[in-house]
């Protein structure tokens, strides 16, 4: 981002959220209040440990009291201050020199990036570093995203499974000739100096989850639209966090997908020469994922003790990332980048130069979309459902353009045949005591194949797509796959003993085969259905 | 003054023009058979689409539902985004498509707004009372029509389901039919008003599964349109089925009826969705099968009055 329009943004910032809490009924002393009671928890919890915590601390204790016997106006000049607090902290420190330096030599940067998860270890691994190009595979409707990135603002919105993610679909943007997209990353993954360093002049800002205060909430999101608003291309995760169960996400938390409208309307409003905004939906396959122990073991978890935040997982432990990073290059092994059809913010289809169409494939007039007596305007149910079908569609969008990778069918098939041999067990007990359950390598194989053969007609309808790890024989695929299990985690998903196959990591097995839930497939494996327990099983 | 379009000319669009002129709305009609609009004074009739959709601030299509996917392809030339587009359409057409979803596959409009309940054309000309359903996910249409429409003596009552007022509909006209046999085969009242009670409930069970909330179906829409509809007995779904359970042929009964039988189509449709969804219907399967010559009226409405009648279970499953 531009120095300047940081600086811009700021002051913007500082006064539009400033103009929406002073129209709501509720005084600003009760505003201001309710942010004190939920700094001051977070503090208590946080005991010292973040970085920000003294200046936060002195902050807050300011606050309280001048917010004694203050005039409205005064609570006024508190609550600016409050946004631009937040604010600034979200913004982070950005350096115009370091963001011109970087962005034009991104693929070391990238490889820097990565290992800056550790200074010390960057130093002695620095002539072996694992290199990442090989490994990302962009496809899809690249060339729309080009050209949208030129006609207008780009919302990309990808699946979520590893905090490896935002740096995979920054370097594939990279790659396809884009400049950087800005990101909201947590904070957590600020804490690193170096690695804050490069986060911050690649474009991304600061999420703090821990943060409750639903002013934080209104900043957050009105700096996200403020953004789109100078015309910077975002990303965001609808899934709102990492996929705990492996799943493609279905239940999505629209509220910064809903920014892209409010952007278009306050465009209109302003009589911008770009108005436009556009949703590109994107899907992110890997054959192996760096949390999946972690993530499956939060989503394993009795009901409650589940974590929305996870600080202390693989990506934080930069042996781990690095021996990732070593195992993907060695396995040849693939992440699939998969750009999807864009929609407009109203989740019309948008055609190859950025006109929306209806479903006849005629062109419309999205300004009429959200025009009030007054002109364009936002209208809160109105926006709610334009958001709902977007929603709708990204869902739409991330089972058509998911890839399935060895690792999906290897683990599904096993599972399979788990859930087969045990048909009075539910998920639960599979997992936890399934029995004496090695199984013969050639019922694998027969799985496999029939599995397969069903992913390829599904395929040949367009509603999923088929990696090259499994545009090959039942045989290859599961060689692959268990090859794969055997290498990067602690335990391997499974392994092959002679003609047989032991399922060693059960959840894993479960985390890995999730990724094909959605598609109907139980039918094929002769299993009972896996929805109901599974569906019960991701409510928790 | 606010301009509304009405598409088609049936009896329909001749009761709704009828209301609004009175009430000072400025309506434009376009139909291809305009016999029947053509002598409600102070309308503007159009033989072209375009002029007649240009500048209105809401398009009512009042088509049956066999043409509602055409009306709608044809409008769809001249919709906007900030259209707000209503139909009171009864049916479905194949794959047990409502007539919301065959105005979006067909158009760009988003808001749009289905009129149900205790309608009938024949009745909105008496300058009693009206008490409407009008279903939309959008506050803007209910605030529209209801600006609209003050003045005339339409009561309108909101929901936001409009799947679940649209199933309601719809599956009523199939539990019509069956009323309409019933009668002629001499029943009596009570076992007419379960035919219509287990109507109810198939559409219960399928609303619920296409995503409609079961509420629905006990209020206005459902259990509110099925009164009126048992004591005046004027439809004319009441009246094929009356005609099949005499022994006619579904075709001759058909033109005999010199309408559209939106029932017939839906009862097909619902046995179909019902299969893909897995869901049991008691009262629709047995009208298909009548109609279709398949099994005899006596026995099959018999044999529906014969099983439990579930409401609760249709609504907690």
């Amino acid at each position: 981002m531009r120095a300047e329009d940081q600086t811009k943004i700021l002051d913007l910032l500082e006064q539009r959220v400033t103009a929406t809490r002073s129209q709501v009924k509720a005084p600003l002393s009760e505003v201001l209040e309710d942010s004190l009671y939920h700094e001051r928890r977070r503090l208590k919890e946080d005991r010292g440990k973040s970085p920000a915590f003294k200046k936060d601390s002195a902050f807050w204790e300011r606050v309280q009291s001048e917010l004694r016997g203050a005039s409205e106006s005064q609570q006024t000049r508190l609550i600016e201050r409050t946004v631009r607090h937040y604010g600034e902290e979200i913004a982070g420190n950005f350096d115009d020199r370091v963001y011109q330096v970087v962005t034009r030599a991104m693929p070391p940067a990238l490889g820097l990036l990565l290992n800056a998860v550790s200074p010390i270890k960057l130093a002695k691994r620095l002539p072996d570093l694992p290199s990442i190009d090989d490994a990302i595979v962009v496809q899809g409707e690249v060339e729309q995203l080009r050209t949208l990135h030129e006609k207008g603002t780009v919302v990309l919105v990808p699946t979520h499974v590893s905090n490896l993610d935002s740096i995979v679909a920054g370097y594939a943007l990279y790659r396809i000739g884009l400049p950087p997209f800005l990101y909201g990353a947590g904070l957590n993954l600020f804490t690193n100096p170096l690695l804050s360093f490069f986060m911050h002049n690649l474009g991304a800002y600061t999420v703090d989850r821990k943060k409750r205060d639903p002013l934080y909430k209104d900043v957050l999101k009105a700096y996200a639209q403020l953004t789109l608003e100078h015309g910077y291309d975002n990303i965001f995760f609808p899934g709102g966090t990492r996929s705990r169960s492996g799943a493609i996400e279905k239940k999505l938390k629209l509220g910064l997908a809903g920014c892209g409208l409010q952007a278009y309307i306050e465009n209109l409003k302003a009589d911008k020469a770009r108005p436009n905004l556009y949703v590109v939906p994107c899907t992110l396959s890997f054959e192996l994922v760096l949390e999946a122990e972690t993530l499956i073991d939060d989503f394993l978890k009795e009901v409650g003790k589940a974590r929305y935040i996870i600080d202390d997982d693989e990506f934080t432990k930069p042996s781990r990332l690095y021996e990732f990073m070593t195992q993907l290059v060695n396995l040849d092994s693939k992440i699939h980048v998969t750009i999807s059809r864009a929609v407009d913010p109203f989740g019309n289809d948008v055609d190859d130069a950025g006109v929306s169409l209806d479903p006849c494939g005629r062109s419309i007039d999205t300004s009429r979309y959200v025009l009030t007596r007054d002109g364009p305007g936002p209208v809160y149910d109105r926006d709610q459902e334009y958001t709902r079908e977007v929603g709708e569609r990204i869902v739409d969008a991330f089972l058509r353009d998911n890839v399935v990778e060895c690792t999906h069918v290897t683990a599904y098939a096993i599972f399979s045949l788990l859930r087969e041999y045990n048909p009075r067990m539910n998920v639960l007990r599979v997992i936890r005591t399934g029995g004496e359950d090695d199984l013969a390598l050639a019922d694998l194989y027969r799985r496999t194949e029939s599995i397969v053969g069903r992913l390829r007609e599904l395929d040949a309808d367009r509603r999923i797509r088929l990696g090259p790890s499994v545009k090959k024989s039942a045989e290859d695929i599961v060689a692959d796959g268990l090859k794969h299990f055997s290498i990067y985690h602690t335990r391997p998903a499974a392994q092959r003993k002679g003609d047989r196959v032991v399922p060693t990591d059960r959840t894993l097995l479960l985390y890995y085969q999730n990724r094909l839930e959605g598609y109907d497939l139980d039918a094929v494996g002769g299993a009972t259905s896996l929805s109901d327990d599974h569906r019960e099983l991701a409510d928790q | 003054m606010a301009k509304l379009t009405l598409i088609g000319g049936g009896a329909m669009a001749r009761a709704v023009a009828r209301i609004l002129v009175k009430s000072g709305v400025d309506v434009h009609v376009y139909a291809r058979n305009t016999a029947l609009v053509e002598e409600v004074e102070g309308i503007v009739l159009h033989d072209e689409m375009g002029p007649a959709v240009e500048g209105a601030s809401v398009v009512f299509l009042a088509v049956p539902a066999d043409s509602l996917l055409e009306a709608s392809e044809q409008y769809g030339e001249f919709a906007r985004g900030d259209h707000v587009v209503l139909t009171a359409t009864r049916g479905v057409t194949d794959r047990f498509m409502l007539p919301h979803e065959m105005i979006r596959a067909m158009t760009c409009v988003r808001k749009i707004g289905y009129l149900g309940g205790p309608i009938h054309a024949r009745e909105l000309t008496t300058g009693r009372q009206i008490n409407l359903v009008l279903a939309s996910r959008y506050g803007e249409v209910v605030n529209g029509i209801r600006a609209l429409i003050q003045g005339t003596p339409i009561a309108l009552h909101r929901s936001a389901d409009i799947v679940g007022v649209q199933v309601a509909g719809a599956i009523a006209n199939v539990g019509s039919i069956a009323s309409g046999i019933a009668a002629a085969l001499d029943f009596g009242d009570t076992a007419r008003g379960v035919l219509l009670t287990h109507g109810l409930v198939d559409a219960t069970r399928l609303g619920v599964a296409l995503g409609a909330s079961a509420s629905t179906f006990s209020g206005l829409a459902g259990v509110g349109e099925l009164i009126p509809r048992h004591v005046t007995s004027m439809d004319r779904h009441v009246d094929l089925g009356r005609r099949v359970a005499e022994g006619e042929k579904l075709a001759n009964a058909l033109v005999a009826c010199d309408g559209h039988v939106e029932g017939v189509k839906t009862a097909e449709e619902a046995v179909k969705a019902a299969d893909r969804l897995g869901l049991e219907l008691l009262l629709v399967p047995a009208v298909h099968d009548i109609l279709l010559g398949r099994a005899d009226p006596r026995e099959a409405l018999e044999a529906v009055l014969h099983k439990s009648l579930d409401l609760d279970h249709a609504i907690n499953s």
